[in-house]
């Protein structure tokens, strides 16, 4: 492959993750969210793949593969079974009103090209606008974090935002070491079963949703 | 003594410590086998440790012993150093350990006969490792030894603290002693990182070499942070209030060597920093280092033993006279850094302090380690710390009373004892120095010569108070009637203090011979004898003095001849009263039948002074009377007490503006963990949109 087409097709991923951030913001039932949020694991994967190609780097392949199981699959598949095992239908609870939420989501998406219009030196030929794509993840999966108040939806959040940070370091480095990216999976894991098992016992002991637990305060 | 030997000695110490933790470990299934081989061992390494510091301080100047450790980390070579001053140390703490050890397994037999043997064992385990590390920091030749050997010394003797009981008064004071103790060790860890990373390595050789090069406000500044550290181990005020908590809450061998021998590890440590690691190439050191420290020394010396006057229970007391002592040979170290490489006579002053200072921290680790010892006899026996309770003691312990008054005597500086010396010796120094500079600054060095007499005058009168109430008089409780006196090996471990106490204080010209390798190696000039004594060892006087004025001289032995003979002469004399015809009638007391309540108490005693430094102590009483009629009173209740300036006025104003703070954070929080991730999206945003929009 070219170096163009590198880029055209990094680019049109890129529009991609943007098109499945959207959906995730949007997202009116957790359903919708986990599947957006597997959709763009998937896409990830798909630019780590075409980037392995492009720079023949054995480790992006790895690490490809690596978030193609765990973070397009096994992941979501775990959100999926706590949902059902909790038998809510509507677990979105916003804090602000969807459309706020979107148009807040413009907003970062705008600051990012703005911001990385400075970073002109980072920017390399082969990623093309994977940087500000990146920082615009990252950004609303934070933001979505902010703007729902169950643990769930706080969690596809952190999901999408890793996703960023991921898709940031190809754009910049073409991928961190490969024992940094595996140890970031493995967090991301770690803070999922954690919330998985959470979530499951706080409402089986106690049958209270994660969110009360502010009422604990002193 | 050759280098081979004193090699061998260090690892005999070492072998003895490790053997004494093994071997109680081992034996902890009896309690009283463990006491007895862990203490035995203690001694053992105690004995050792004599012998290596007398081989290194007697074995010419500038004898240093260097031992490589075995490399245990890839970043630090370690190794072991013993110069005079490490010697001297050292000698310091086998003096007072070799004392504990022989005293230790009775007292704790005594003291609490019905403690497990696990609890036991691990007070013996935590004393040797105590022991052990002690001697380790003082022998140190990298950081990272004496770092370590630091916080091993800090936490065993955590553990010795919140040992003795199970009451909660013991782990609060275990717990403000771990806070502060941290907390000094973190600025020491600042001190030594900040000089370890320049150099490149831990080895105090490096770190001279590069603190040779440092610029004045980096060294000013490396030097106060390690000051603080020191400063919070030796219970300096304002950093003291640890220390009259902790120490009373050890067994009392324990509390002797935490008192006698730790805080002057910390000595140690400010002497290491002060005059060797930190110290410029050549010139003299800054000024505001050794002002800093003398007006600390005079600040603590006073103050402590004013706070001491007022407190009546024994450990406690004793605990607050550390802090005095510590003062007074904080006074000798300030005067010498003052002094120190100044032109003139200033070199030998700085000489003469430094000797004063040394000398004092012998002295005072004997006679605090022998009233530590005393009032853990009385502990042992009576179960009652507050002296209000005892009384009468003298008779039933009159071992115990003889050595204890014989240590009151020496922390008073009375002659003939020692704690006159080196007392005396400040005083030289503060008085010739005080002739050296004019305007305010000699001022101010006179002004801390009257305040050692004052504090010498105040330490005579608590030591009246604290042995009169305790051993004269007639018994105010049950406890104190029925005290007995303590079992032979309690005695000997006293009476082996109270010999070095005497022998330091009647041939005091001797004991300069030990401090001339400490004091000739550390300032580069003449040694102890050199400049202490004169026309032989028996005559002490600070020679060399600036011109003009007169030396003062004193020989220790013929005063002390002279007590005993004016003493044999009143004997003789009084002997004629004895035989005149003798008639025994009651006290008259207005009719009442005496009691022992009628006895003077230590808060009657200590009154006139309350009322004098009322400002300081802010007294606070309550006097509740129970009366049956108009003026027929039953019963009177009395309850006083005194407030430590410091604590209240620093430390309270601390702990409630901490309290404060946290109210308001948690008032102010909301407890939504999407209002908290919205905050760091905000500060995210913000961020970027500052420091992310560069110059593109």
């Amino acid at each position: 492959m070219s170096a163009e087409t590198v880029q055209t097709v990094i680019d049109n991923l890129g529009a991609l993750l943007l098109f499945t951030m959207i959906l995730i913001v949007a997202a009116g039932q957790i359903y919708r969210a986990i599947y957006a949020v597997a959709a763009q694991s998937f896409l990830i994967a798909v630019a780590g793949g075409v980037l392995a190609t492009a720079t023949g780097n054995v480790d992006l392949w790895v690490i490809a593969g690596i978030t193609l199981t765990v973070k397009a699959i096994v992941l979501p598949w775990v959100l999926h079974w706590v949902v059902r095992r909790m038998n809510v239908r509507r677990e979105i609870e916003p804090v602000i009103p969807d459309a706020a939420t979107l148009a807040l989501a413009v907003v970062v998406v705008v600051l990012s090209f703005h911001l990385s219009a400075s970073l002109g030196p980072v920017r390399q030929a082969i990623t093309g606008n994977a940087l500000p794509v990146g920082i615009s993840l990252t950004l609303s999966g934070v933001l979505v974090m902010a703007t729902r108040k169950t643990a769930l939806t706080q969690m596809v959040g952190l999901f999408a935002s890793e996703n960023g940070i991921f898709f940031t370091a190809m754009a910049v480095t073409q991928g961190m070491p490969l024992i940094i990216e595996i140890g970031v999976i493995l967090d991301v894991i770690l803070a999922a079963l954690v919330m998985a098992i959470m979530v499951l016992r706080v409402r089986s002991t106690v049958d209270a949703d994660i969110a009360d637990l502010e009422e604990l305060r002193g | 003594m050759s280098d081979l030997d004193a090699a061998s000695g260090l690892k005999l110490i070492a072998v003895c410590y490790a053997a004494g933790i093994l071997s109680s470990l081992l034996a902890r299934w009896s309690g009283r086998l463990a006491l007895r081989v862990g203490h035995l061992f203690a001694l053992a390494g105690a004995v050792a440790g004599l012998g290596v510091s007398l081989g290194v301080l007697l074995g010419g100047p500038g004898f240093t012993l260097n031992q490589p450790l075995p490399a245990l980390f890839p970043f630090a070579r370690l190794s072991l150093s013993v110069d005079g001053l490490s010697a001297y140390f050292l000698l310091v703490i086998s003096v007072v350990a070799i004392a504990a050890a022989i005293y230790g397994p009775a007292y704790l037999a005594a003291h609490a006969p019905d403690a497990s043997a696990a609890r036991q064992a691990a007070q013996v385990v935590a004393l040797n490792v105590f022991l052990g590390c002690m001697v380790f920091v003082c022998a140190a030749g990298d950081a990272m030894t004496f770092l370590l050997c630091w916080e091993g010394m800090t936490l065993s003797s955590y553990v010795l603290v919140v040992s003795d009981d199970r009451d909660g008064e013991n782990a609060r004071a275990g717990l403000l002693y771990m806070v502060m103790a941290h907390g000094g060790t973190a600025l020491l860890l600042v001190a030594f990182l900040a000089l370890t990373e320049r150099a490149g390595g831990f080895d105090f050789a490096a770190l001279r070499a590069v603190a040779a090069n440092l610029d004045g406000t980096t060294r000013t500044v490396l030097f106060f942070v390690a000051l603080g550290g020191f400063a919070t181990k030796a219970g300096v005020i304002p950093l003291h209030v640890w220390l009259p908590r902790a120490h009373p809450a050890a067994p009392s061998h324990v509390s002797a060597l935490m008192s006698g021998v730790m805080l002057k590890v910390a000595i140690y440590g400010m002497l290491r920093f002060g005059f060797d690691l930190l110290a410029p190439a050549t010139g003299a050191l800054p000024s505001s280092w050794g002002w800093t420290v003398l007006i600390l020394g005079t600040t603590s010396a006073v103050l402590g033993v004013l706070y001491a006057l007022q407190l009546h229970d024994l450990p406690r007391l004793l605990a607050f006279h550390s802090v005095e002592n510590i003062g007074i040979i904080l006074i000798g170290v300030g005067l010498a850094m003052i002094l120190w490489r100044t032109e003139g006579a200033g070199g030998v002053l700085a000489t003469v302090a430094l000797t004063a200072a040394l000398l004092h921290t012998v002295n005072h680790a004997a006679f605090k380690g022998l009233l530590f010892l005393g009032a853990g006899s009385v502990l042992s026996r009576t179960h009652v710390r507050n002296i209000e309770e005892l009384g009468g003691l003298a008779r039933r312990m009159p071992w115990t009373a003889g050595l204890f008054l014989l240590g009151a005597v020496a922390i008073s500086a009375l002659p003939p004892l020692n704690g006159f010396v080196s007392e005396w010796l400040t005083f030289q120094v503060l008085l010739g120095g005080a002739m050296r500079f004019h305007g305010p600054a000699g001022l101010g060095i006179v002004f801390s010569a009257a305040m050692l007499a004052l504090t010498g005058g105040l330490a005579a009168a608590c030591f009246a108070k604290a042995f009169g109430v305790t051993f004269l008089g007639r018994p105010r409780t049950p406890h104190a009637e029925h005290a007995t006196e303590a079992p032979t090996s309690m005695i000997v471990g006293m009476v082996c203090l109270a010999v070095v106490c005497v022998g330091l204080g009647v041939a005091p010209g001797y004991a300069m011979r030990l401090l001339d390798a400490p004091t000739a190696g550390l300032l580069h000039g003449p040694g102890a004898s050199a400049v202490v004594t004169a026309r032989g060892p028996l005559v002490l006087s600070a020679s060399m003095m600036p011109e003009g004025t007169s030396a003062t001289a004193i020989s220790m032995t013929v005063m002390a001849a002279l007590l005993v003979a004016l003493a044999a002469l009143a004997w003789v004399l009084r002997r004629e009263d004895r035989h005149a015809e003798r008639r025994a009638a009651p006290t008259w007391t207005c009719g009442m039948t005496p009691t022992p309540r009628f006895d003077y108490t230590a808060t009657a005693f200590a009154k006139p002074l309350r009322l004098v430094f009322a400002a300081l102590y802010r007294p606070r009483r309550e006097v509740v009377r129970e009366m049956t009629a108009p003026y027929a009173v039953r019963r009177i209740r009395y309850a006083g007490e005194i407030v430590d300036l410091s604590e209240t006025q620093i430390y309270h104003r601390v702990e409630r503006g901490i309290s404060e703070l946290s109210r308001a954070i948690r008032d102010r929080s909301t407890g939504r963990i999407y209002g908290y991730i919205g905050f760091l999206f905000g500060a995210l945003v913000v961020t970027l949109l500052l420091f992310g929009v560069g110059p593109g």
